[in-house]
């Protein structure tokens, strides 16, 4: 459990680190954003194949920790909260105590967990991204997973498994069920490379079932499973599925079920932090592109394309440490 | 810390090939280059002491428009170029520009000319009766910079680092993903040698770190990858370097795996040995020596501060996992020498094995005064001097030192401090 809490701590301080960098004099330095992508994705997969059973993270005060038996009413209330049980309706009311200060107004229509965010705010969002940036977020974040997923194919190789902590992948393999070892069958490559532990994200090129004309930016920032929070489709992608289903392994290495919610957890993850980022963007000036975790999209001569943000830069990086507690 | 506080920080430091001239460089775009005093019988304690000798602004800051980029104008690093007649050369760096850098004496100036008088006035022509010939009269040392050179435009990414081949013609500078080889007399024109830069930048999985030439194989340069890795190549091979003639790396000890395993392998410096036979890495807790005949793994390893080992999630916090050290061979490459935490520096001596830690503070550095060995307890037995762990000042680092070609004389750089300590023993290398 110290290794769950200690790789959510790692992630939100890799988030942080990521999110200063675009506004570091001298524009992002590549080397150290791709060194906090390894930390993030390393801790990431710790902190989501780590089991530990019948945790529930307390979220800040006002979301308290659901109960169980929230879940069988919540799926049909709304966006899925693969992490967990969606905050219960008090909670939703006291969210906006946790949102930033109102310098990011973009943060604050970001899609909230357990609300039913209303069409037109992602539409607006979604507009003002236009596919550049739509899709520098979506390569950006595709990125991540794909390369998380190569990292974790290499990691099954000599030596036979994750080894962040041998404590944590043996952890890691026994709920799960599937044996970590092992590659993806040749015929997958062109679908959805998984790795072998289906404890894994769907990739991004997985498009979610969300209409891309309601959630076109969910795609790309949500761009791993689905669907996500805030884009309301709710039966779609049944990403609602109780944290609980970690502890039953499912059959073969290719359970939708449990994938799914691993799916919502990172999905949720990366609509928080994408969400946020779509809003800066939409601040910079020039709608230059971003530069995210080292990658670059769009041409030679945009790169590196990053924008330095003149805007009033939020330090203070406990609203985010606070909204991926909350999920 | 203000902004101007921060331009005086040293970025780098950097000796010429006789030793007699020292050059920094600092956050704030500035070179200050220090002049060995010759040794003099008027003055037998200030023999060998370095003074400063020339000040100048080399980088400004840059804002590039298209991108909407701050370029900053810390110098990131300085090589001295052979000197080949009275003037000495420098080419120094900042994350985007090159640029040459001719620094001349003067001292003689011509007296007496007819056409205009002592202050530079034309002269009144009917005054002039006779003609007499200029006579050059000698004058106070005045040292003249000028940029001789300026490559621009060749890097999309952030220099870290230049190398001027031992052919004294051509140059390389890297950035993270790419090398770039000049001639020193061409500036609108470069090589890439090298290119790491993946088809897909989702599939980025290192960046080049550092990169040298060999100092006598014009044809061979190495450089190091985030991942730990060294590349030696050899441009007689290909036009671009992209695949290696060797690869030096070490498989990584899977007890130690951490979250941070990739941070604390990121190679921070590469330096060939004097010989040319040997070469230097820094990465984030240890300082290597690797042999060129063999690619496995290192022929020696030192730890420089283990004792962070167990601290390296508070390091990640605090960003000193991303301090970027540097590393140095003495001049006979017996003695390597790299910076730590505290101000504190660590030496290695490669035959004796054994290895010193020291200070460069102030109280420490009076004239004359000997440097005392420092230790860092670990918990168990602490004596007097020791310094706990957990009272090591993060921020006072030393991330740059430069040894003396030939003598015992170091350069230390701590922040915005430059420490030159020579070792009047041992003054002659063995």
């Amino acid at each position: 459990m110290e290794f769950k809490l200690e790789a959510h701590r790692i992630v939100s301080i890799s988030l942080g680190k990521i999110y200063n960098s675009r506004v570091q004099r001298g524009g992002i330095k590549l080397h150290k954003n791709l060194l906090v992508s390894l930390v993030l994705r390393s801790a990431r997969q710790v902190y989501l194949s780590d089991p530990c059973p019948g945790l529930y993270l307390a979220g800040p005060a006002g979301i308290p920790a659901p109960p169980p038996q929230q879940q069988p009413g919540e799926p049909a209330a709304g966006p899925p909260a693969g992490w967990g049980e969606p905050p219960p309706p008090a909670a939703r009311a006291s969210w906006p105590d946790t949102e930033p200060q109102p310098e990011r107004p973009s943060v604050s229509h970001a899609p909230r967990v357990g609300d039913e965010v209303p069409v037109t705010t992602v539409t607006g969002v979604g507009d003002v991204l236009q596919g550049g940036e739509a899709d520098a977020t979506e390569a950006a974040w595709s990125r991540v997973e794909r390369s998380r997923q190569a990292a974790a194919r290499e990691a099954e190789g000599p030596a036979g498994g994750w080894g962040v902590f041998p404590e944590g992948s043996l952890a890691a393999r026994r709920p799960c069920g599937c044996p970590l070892g092992g590659e993806d069958p040749p015929g997958t490559p062109a679908t959805t490379p998984r790795t072998a532990c289906c404890c894994a994200p769907r990739p991004a090129e997985d498009e979610p079932p969300a209409p891309p004309a309601v959630c076109p930016r969910k795609r790309g920032a949500a761009g791993v499973g689905g669907g996500p929070a805030g884009c309301p489709a709710p039966g779609s992608t049944p990403l609602k599925k109780p944290r609980r289903n970690l502890e039953q392994p499912p059959s073969g290495g290719e359970d939708d079920d449990a994938e799914e919610m691993e799916t919502g957890n990172v999905a949720n993850l990366i609509s928080i932090f994408g969400s946020s980022f779509s809003g800066l963007l939409r601040k910079s000036p020039g709608g230059g592109r971003e530069e995210e975790e080292g990658e670059e999209s769009g041409p030679e001569a945009a790169e590196p394309g990053q924008i330095c943000c003149d805007k009033p830069v939020l330090r203070d990086m406990n609203p985010w440490s606070t909204a991926i507690v909350a999920f | 810390m203000g902004r101007r506080d921060m331009a005086d920080i040293i970025s780098t430091v950097e000796f010429n090939h006789t030793g007699e001239l020292l050059a920094t460089g600092d956050k704030g775009g500035r070179v200050v280059i220090f002049q060995r005093e010759p040794e003099s019988k008027n003055a037998p304690h200030s023999q060998g002491e370095y003074d400063v000798y020339s000040t100048f602004q080399s980088h400004e800051p840059e804002f590039d428009y298209l991108k909407s980029l701050e370029i900053e104008e810390k110098i990131n690093k300085i090589k001295w170029l052979p000197q080949q007649n009275a003037a000495h050369s420098l080419l120094s760096t900042n994350d985007k520009t090159i640029k040459l850098w001719k620094i001349t004496e003067r001292d003689k100036r011509p007296e007496g000319y007819n056409l205009k008088d002592e202050e530079g006035k034309l002269k009144d022509l009917s005054t002039v009766t006779s003609l007499q010939v200029p006579v050059l009269k000698p004058m106070d040392l005045m040292v003249e910079v000028s940029p001789r050179r300026i490559f621009a435009n060749g890097h999309t990414y952030h220099i870290n680092s230049i190398s001027v081949n031992s052919d004294c013609e051509t140059y390389m500078s890297a950035d993270d993903l790419r090398i770039n080889l000049w001639h020193l007399a061409i500036t609108d024109r470069s090589f890439n040698i090298v290119d790491i830069k993946p088809a897909n930048m989702e599939d980025l999985t290192e960046v080049i770190t550092a990169s040298e030439f060999h100092p006598h194989h014009c044809n061979l340069f190495v450089y190091s990858s985030s991942k730990g890795s060294l590349r030696l190549c050899d441009m007689r091979a290909a036009a671009l370097c992209d695949k290696h003639s060797k690869l030096f790396e070490e498989p990584e000890d899977p007890s130690n795996r951490s979250f941070f395993s990739e941070i604390i392998s990121s190679v921070s410096d590469v330096k060939f040995s004097h010989s040319g036979r040997y070469m230097l890495t820094r990465d984030y807790l240890t300082v290597k020596v690797w042999d060129l005949n063999m690619e496995a793994r290192p022929i020696e390893t030192y730890q420089v501060h283990d004792y962070l080992r167990s601290k390296l999630c508070s390091l990640y916090e605090n960003d000193c996992i991303f301090d970027k050290f540097e590393c140095a061979w003495n001049g006979s490459d017996s003695v390597i020498m790299t910076g730590a935490y505290n101000n504190f520096f660590r030496m290695f001596d490669r035959n004796t094995k054994r290895d010193v830690t020291l200070e460069a503070s102030r109280e420490s550095s009076k004239p004359r005064a000997v440097l005392k060995p420092r230790r860092v307890c670990v918990g168990g037995k602490r004596r007097r001097d020791d310094i706990s762990v957990d009272s090591l000042d993060f921020t006072k680092k030393i991330l740059h030192t430069a040894w003396h070609p030939a003598e015992n004389i170091i350069a230390i750089a701590a922040t915005n401090n430059l420490y030159i300590f020579q070792d009047k023993v041992n003054s002659d290398m063995h």
